[in-house]
């Protein structure tokens, strides 16, 4: 029996994150605690799930899209599909059963997500390299950033290019080639925040294309004009929450020595609506750029993962900004999903996965 | 191999004059360092002095060259010179094939690509030392430090074998504005005549302004009232000193009208334009305006390419500034018919690590890494040397420091194995056993 094949799968052992959530025990994260690791044949950028939460595909520095079973006794990640992209794949979504990957390569490919053939290719979907994608909650949408410093919108189901918005500087302030990072549709399907490596978010009406919020965040671009003369940082992750009135973002706090991720982790929540910044949360434990960011689904907290040389889970209240409880990664993260319920999380990183409890200690 | 013995330092022998010359100048006898017995002398001064006279050759008369374009850090070959797409290793860019046939480098450099005909890579450099203050001890002088003696750098040999003693412009200038891993140069054994005009702070080279209380008309009458009466003086005495003064004169007049030279402002608006917005560029448009006035050696430091954390996003900020600044450099020396006489290096201490650390960085990395030359003596569209397919080791066409020295002193057509003399020590211009590499060489 193939254990990465979801047809496979029976109970979930301990520690997966559960399909449909049980009202938790408690209503706060209060440890978090690896429960399970795998290994990747490269780095994990992106990741995406299916439905059930079980089956996963995570985009990887070796040019392809791996599934893993993680009801399966042993995780053992496979390849899916053949002939793929050319570069690492930085932008994996789903949409129903198919999956939408984004590569360094500046295409786009539709895949079937459970045989893996290719059903479409878009070769020249930016002019630069792509770093994210996106999909709308109804599935209809997906938007791609790319470091053409465009944010596209296309129809998932027939790979039409619906709305191209070019709103962002080519270059940095100080003339150097800028990067388009992170995109984040709410949970209405309304919005759509992009942030670059300046720090700029933009968010528009996703229907129209009209600009609704320019926000700044320079503290997460490091520009280093004396010692080194380039920069580091940049927004690397987005979140809206579910009732969409608030917007985090990530990334990392002005760095010294850029040689190195070596920068606070750094997050901003903001009243976006309204113009107001909630929250001002600078990480004095853990390092490094916050990679990905995920709001609870009541909203009460906000998970943070990312790293340095090493990673990190940190997840903090939404009422008054402060800490819940962070640790340490298995690996440098780039990518996670919460479970349904917001108890767990799958993250995929640095040649590794893992799935990482969220309420280690029981109320 | 012949040389010419002087304490302190001594001079390949196709540059010395002989004994007897030496000896019927009764300045010289009377020079208080000079002494006996193949110790002639012990100051730089006197040493350019007898060069005056005889040893302005065909190296000078060339007007050759150089531009050192100091990739300071340590830059990553895979994502410049010797890309491996779709290795383990090889990172999330593409090679991109060139102008030359065969020849692909990193899509970071789309502008050098199209130029490759200037340009040839070595890609197997095996250079061992792997912490920046060594690595660059070894890549700026192309030999390991020796507690010994103090080996000059590229610069001042070049200054040295190239320069020209009546040059009113200096003979090598180093600009290194970052603070970062910032080296000053040395001129080493060879003195401090060679030693460079170092700008860090200021791309205009301090204290050589003329003081605000000597009025322009002032500073031209005196310098022509002091060549008056130094020529009247100079028609009955003819004298080597006579002449050494003279020459410090002009030189440091010389110096002082060179500040012209770092004023990128004098250049049409056109040309700053085309050479962008960057430091680097304006440093690499100061570097043709220096080469273009006489000026043999320029080195151009571009910090700081250490990335051990983000490597794909650094390179994207420094190579589009390699990119297109070295190809403008490029186009403008052709343009000015310089590019024949120019010889454009990039290089740096060491390369980067195959392997990706967490932060998404490489580390530092010496044995298997790339370096380019252009121009003068180059056989342009050639890249030279091979590593393995993951670029962890040189599997062919392996070079040292020193062998890349005695490749660019051979396309220089400076005879790598003269040999300088410290003390009783012979110190060949390329280390012992280096070899040029035939292959890149025009």
């Amino acid at each position: 029996m193939d254990e990465n094949n979801p047809a496979a799968s029976t109970e979930p052992p301990a520690g997966t994150p559960p399909a449909t959530g049980t009202p938790p025990a408690t209503t706060l994260p209060n440890l978090v605690k690896v429960q399970k690791t795998f290994s990747l044949p490269g780095i994990g950028f992106c990741l995406a799930t299916a439905s059930d939460k079980l089956l996963i595909y995570t985009g990887l520095s070796d040019f392809s899209i791996h599934r893993a079973n993680l009801s399966a006794e042993r995780i053992e990640p496979s390849t899916l599909g053949a002939n793929g992209h050319t570069s690492y794949v930085m932008g994996l979504v789903r949409c129903g059963e198919t999956l939408v990957s984004g590569s360094y390569d500046c295409s786009l490919i539709w895949w079937n997500a459970n045989s893996g053939e290719i059903i479409r290719r878009v070769a020249d979907a930016h002019g630069r390299w792509i770093r994210m994608l996106a999909v709308s909650p109804d599935e209809t949408r997906i938007a791609s950033v790319a470091d053409d410093m465009q944010t596209k919108l296309w129809d998932a189901a027939t790979g039409q290019c619906l709305a191209t918005w070019g709103d962002y500087e080519l270059k940095t302030p100080h003339g150097f080639p800028s990067m388009l990072y992170a995109a984040a549709f709410s949970a209405d399907g309304k919005w759509l925040a992009t942030g670059d490596r300046t720090g700029r978010v933009l968010v528009r009406d996703a229907t129209n294309g009209q600009l609704a919020a320019t926000i700044e965040t320079p503290v997460m671009y490091t520009w280093d004009p004396t010692a080194r003369r380039h920069s580091i940082g940049g927004i690397r992750s987005l979140a809206f929450s579910s009732d969409s009135s608030q917007l985090a973002v990530g990334g990392m706090g002005k760095v010294g020595n850029i040689d190195h991720l070596e920068g606070v982790s750094r997050i901003e929540v903001f009243n976006w609506q309204i113009g107001i910044r909630c929250f001002e949360i600078e990480d004095s434990k853990h390092k490094g750029l916050v990679e990905a960011l995920q709001f609870s689904p009541d909203n009460a907290y906000l998970v943070a993962a990312g790293g340095d040389n090493s990673g990190f889970v940190s997840v903090w209240n939404m009422a008054d900004g402060t800490l819940l409880t962070q640790d340490n990664a298995p690996m440098h993260v780039h990518d996670f999903e919460l479970s349904t319920d917001g108890r767990s999380l799958i993250a995929v990183g640095h040649q590794q996965g893992s799935v990482i409890d969220l309420f280690g200690v029981p109320a | 191999m012949s040389r010419i013995s002087l304490s302190g330092i001594c001079i390949p022998a196709h540059h010395a004059v002989s004994r007897r010359a030496f000896l019927s100048d009764g300045a010289m006898r009377a020079a208080s360092a000079v002494t006996v017995a193949g110790c002639f002398a012990s100051d730089m001064g006197q040493i350019h002095a007898l060069r005056s006279e005889e040893v302005a050759g065909e190296l000078r008369r060339q007007d050759k060259r150089v531009i050192l374009l100091w990739l300071a850090g340590g830059a990553s070959q895979f994502e410049t010179w010797d890309p491996k797409p779709g290795a383990k290793t090889g990172g999330p860019f593409r090679a991109i094939q060139t102008n030359a046939t065969g020849v692909s480098i990193s899509e970071l450099l789309p502008e050098l690509a199209q130029r490759m005909q200037h340009t040839a890579i070595i890609r197997s450099l095996n250079t061992k030392i792997a912490d920046h203050g060594g690595g660059a001890d070894l890549m700026e002088t192309g030999r390991l430090k020796d507690p010994g003696i103090l080996y000059p750098d590229l610069g001042a040999v070049v200054a040295r074998e190239l320069g020209r003693l009546e040059s009113r412009v200096p003979d090598y200038v180093s600009l290194y504005t970052s603070t970062e891993g910032r080296r000053k140069g040395t001129s080493g054994f060879l003195g401090a005549r060679y030693a460079p005009m170092f700008l860090s702070e200021s791309m205009i080279p301090p204290n050589i302004a003329r003081l605000e209380t000597v009025s322009e008309i002032d500073h031209h009458d005196r310098a022509a009232l002091r060549d008056a009466v130094g020529r009247r003086f100079a028609a009955s005495r003819r004298s080597h000193t006579v002449d050494s003064q003279n020459s410090a004169y002009q030189r440091v007049n010389g110096l002082m009208a060179s500040a012209e030279l770092f004023d990128i402002t004098q250049e049409p608006t056109e040309v700053q334009a085309r050479y962008g917005p960057t430091q680097f560029g304006h440093q690499c448009l100061i570097a043709r305006r220096l080469i273009e006035a006489g000026v043999p050696f320029v080195k151009v430091a571009r910090a700081w390419w250490d990335s051990h954390g983000q490597n794909f996003e650094t390179h994207q900020e420094l190579c589009a500034d390699l990119d297109h600044s070295m190809s403008v450099l490029l186009d403008d020396l052709e343009q000015r018919g310089l590019l024949k006489n120019t010889l454009v290096i990039t290089l740096g201490e060491f390369g980067r690590t195959p392997q990706i650390n967490s932060s998404l960085g490489r580390d530092h990395f010496a044995s298997a890494w790339s370096c380019s030359l252009s121009g003068l003596g180059i056989r342009g569209g050639v890249a030279y040397g091979k590593t393995d397919p993951e670029g962890h080791t040189v599997v062919e066409g392996e070079a040292s420091a020193a062998d890349l020295f005695a490749t660019i002193l051979s396309a220089l057509k400076i005879d790598h194995k003269h040999e300088y003399t410290v003390g009783a020590r012979p110190v060949p211009l390329a280390d012992f056993g280096s070899k040029p590499i035939a292959e890149v060489l025009s």
